[in-house]
């Protein structure tokens, strides 16, 4: 196992409060495995990333333990982290023009973590950037090295974001939907780079998008997470032929399909919660279109539908009376709204 | 005769990067022909910066066209004076990307959906009040919403919103400039449910542009391809997917990550970026990163052919 998350939970200073961001989140990554991390927007995939990398905003409450590679990262130091970031860890932003400093070269943004965990000399080191630039696919490196963020491409800016996070050859490589600001076809150049990488190095990935596509070409397992909970977690061909949270499968149901043409597509009604105003229950119970009484009080846990398939919701919970789980397939939960 | 005609329309910006520094020319739009027939959808499809939104904007007059001819329903509307562009303006209506940004915050629903009625002088206050209602139903809100503010709603259903603006005068045409871009796909699904229930009902038309090939399919008739101000295919949209004849499209299609785990496919990887639309390549717009590209594609610029029966491509080895 490379990555374990027990039980994390991260609150977060809003106005003034306290309020829950993450709750419980529990999942692990295996060496040479990517992970997928799904939902709509706040439901707090990105702060599950930055928990794990400890890149919180001030006075941020963080609960649970992280192990990576059977060392408890939760209880290091913020010296003793600096050193596992960027070097046993590292990760890719959404966005790569903000995210890269404006000021300083190619070369010597690749470099710092270079620096910062290795003793290679400065000749070593110039040799490993020219590497890691042809590595991520990028052309005329001994140019480039030496050129300012702004002068490249967005397809290009995120090669190198790939390069720093790179450097180091970490074991597990957090992406924020590292394609989301790309077009089609860069993105394309991006994910089969990533692809590459992972065979070769046998790193663990966790991929955050909200893009299925995305997850079906990349991923191995994925985790859907709902108003800071995980929901349900599969393999990845299983979750697309047998969703069984009623979120994940209407999410999948959402997505247009190639060659069903002005067919009407299942959407979710409502929006998630906001985590001031936290649903007593079950988070999804007031979009969710199987709702029961006992999904309004009580919170469902965690049950096992097969082996590494896991879902948090009552119609499959033994103590949650009715059963209905079973009826209705993927296509027949199908409802319309707007 | 289609209800829209765009022919050899052209956009050209002239920027200007410093003081004293060289003019440049960005052909943002570069001799575009295209048509909508009533009811039916075409739909624009194309990498960022190709030119899809500006034209969308010069059809809709938004910015003064270079060149070319936009006719709406034969008529031609380049050089039209006010007053006629006033009474187009109640048949050809824009959705925006952003339903955050394109509602005016202090107005509530109501002010925002009777606005277009007032200034074009339709109907009583009590029949503005009954369009105005009706309009809610027809978007699936409640009509105690309407004294609602836009930050109190959520993305789907302000676009929603957005949408009932642009229906108030009962236009013909709608130009949806990537109106699902920004929604959650959950929520991007309610409102592509609903435009395709108002075509329905009320035989609207629609130039509906995104970035996003499976929403484009899901809602189009036809589909124009755009690269570097070009449209470089254009066919039905059955044809346009199973059968694509331009390398860029081939590439395009096969780089769209497909929801199914399952379906694993060979991709066309495409080498290096798009292109600056203030440089672009001589030519053919696409040969610095076409897979087939000869000498010749350098130097001929390619038309936009018919090389089977309503399907046309600008390349000259299809
Ligand atoms: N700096 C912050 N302070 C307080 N709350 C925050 C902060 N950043 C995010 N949040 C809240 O945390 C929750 C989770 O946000 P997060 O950014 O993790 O969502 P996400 O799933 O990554 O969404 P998206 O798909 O839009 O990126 C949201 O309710 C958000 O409003
Ligand atoms: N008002 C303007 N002045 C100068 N250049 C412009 C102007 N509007 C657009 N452009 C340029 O014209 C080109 C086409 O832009 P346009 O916004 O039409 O592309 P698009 O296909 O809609 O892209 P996106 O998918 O990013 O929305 C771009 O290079 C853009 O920078
Ligand atoms: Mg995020
Ligand atoms: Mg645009």
């Amino acid at each position: 196992m490379l990555l374990e998350v027990n039980d994390v939970s991260l609150s977060l200073r809003r106005d003034g409060k306290y309020s829950k961001i993450l709750d419980h989140v529990s999942f692990q990554v295996n060496k040479g495995e990517t992970v997928g991390i799904v939902g709509e927007s706040g439901c707090g995939k990105s702060m599950t990333a930055l928990s794990l990398m400890r890149l919180l905003p001030d006075k941020a409450k963080l609960e649970g333990s992280v192990e990576l590679q059977g060392e408890k990262i939760t209880n290091y130091s913020k010296r003793k982290l600096e050193k596992v970031r960027g070097n046993q860890m590292s990760m890719i932003f959404q966005n790569p023009l903000t995210s890269l400093n404006p000021l300083q070269t190619v070369g010597t943004q690749i470099e710092e973590s270079l620096i910062l965990h290795t003793n290679m000399s400065k000749k070593e080191r110039r040799v490993r950037v020219l590497k890691l630039l042809n590595d991520v696919g990028l052309p005329r490196v001994e140019e480039l090295i030496d050129e300012y963020p702004h002068q490249l491409s967005g397809g290009m800016r995120q090669r190198i974001m790939i390069a720093i996070a790179m450097a180091c050859e970490p074991q597990l490589l957090i992406c924020d939907e590292p394609t989301t600001a790309l077009d089609v076809t860069v993105q394309a150049q991006i994910l089969e780079l990533m692809n590459e990488i992972k065979e070769q190095t046998q790193m663990g990935i966790i991929m955050i998008t909200h893009d299925m596509g995305v997850v079906a070409e990349v991923c191995d397992r994925v985790i859907v997470m709902y108003a800071g909970k995980v929901v349900e977690e599969a393999p990845v061909v299983e979750l697309f032929q047998n969703p069984k949270h009623p979120y994940t499968r209407g999410l999948l149901n959402s997505i247009p399909k190639l060659g069903q043409r002005k067919q009407k597509l299942g959407s979710i009604p409502g929006t998630v919660p906001v985590p001031e105003n936290m649903p007593v229950g079950c988070r999804f119970a007031d979009r969710c279109s199987h709702v029961m009484d006992i999904c309004k009080s009580t919170v469902p846990q965690v049950t096992e539908i097969k082996e590494n398939h896991q879902t948090a919701c009552w119609l499959y919970d033994e103590e949650g009376g009715n059963k209905d789980a079973t009826t209705g397939s993927n296509q027949s939960q199908t409802t319309l709204h707007y | 005769m289609p209800l829209l005609e765009v022919t050899n329309l052209k956009q050209h910006f002239t920027t200007k990067k410093g003081f004293l520094s060289e003019k440049t020319i960005i052909k943002a739009v570069d001799g575009v022909s295209i048509s909508i027939e009533e009811g039916k959808t075409l739909g624009i499809v194309g990498e960022s910066g190709c030119g899809k939104s500006s034209l969308g904007r010069s059809v809709l007059q938004l910015v003064e066209p270079t060149e070319g001819s936009v006719k709406f329903k034969g008529e031609e509307v380049i050089g039209m004076n006010a007053a006629q562009m006033k009474e187009l303006r109640k048949e050809m209506q824009i959705v925006f990307q952003d339903p955050y940004a394109s509602l005016n915050p202090r107005n509530t629903v109501r002010q925002i959906l009777e606005a277009p009625l007032i200034i074009h002088n339709v109907g009583s206050r009590a029949e503005r009040k009954e369009i105005v209602e009706s309009l809610m139903d027809k978007i699936g809100l409640r009509k105690e919403q309407l004294r609602n503010y836009p930050h109190e709603f959520s993305g789907g259903q302000r676009q929603r919103i957005g949408i009932a603006r642009a229906l108030t005068l009962n236009p013909k045409l709608i130009i949806a400039d990537e109106p699902v871009s920004a929604l959650d796909v959950s929520v991007q699904s309610q409102v592509l449910n609903l435009m395709l229930d108002l075509q329905q009902e009320m035989d609207l038309s629609y130039m509906f542009i995104s970035h996003d090939l499976s929403v484009v399919q899901h809602i189009s008739d036809r589909v124009a391809v755009m690269y570097l101000g070009k449209v470089v295919e254009i066919a039905d949209v059955e044809q346009l997917y199973n059968h694509p004849m331009h390398p860029y499209t081939q590439a395009l299609l096969s780089a769209l990550p497909i929801p199914d785990p399952t379906k694993k496919r060979d991709r066309i990887i495409l080498q290096g970026d798009l292109p600056s639309p203030a440089n672009p390549p001589s030519g053919c717009p696409f040969h610095t990163r076409c897979p087939i590209a000869t000498k010749e594609c350098a130097e001929i610029v390619p038309n936009l052919e018919e090389k089977s029966t309503n399907h046309l491509a600008a390349c000259i080895h299809v």
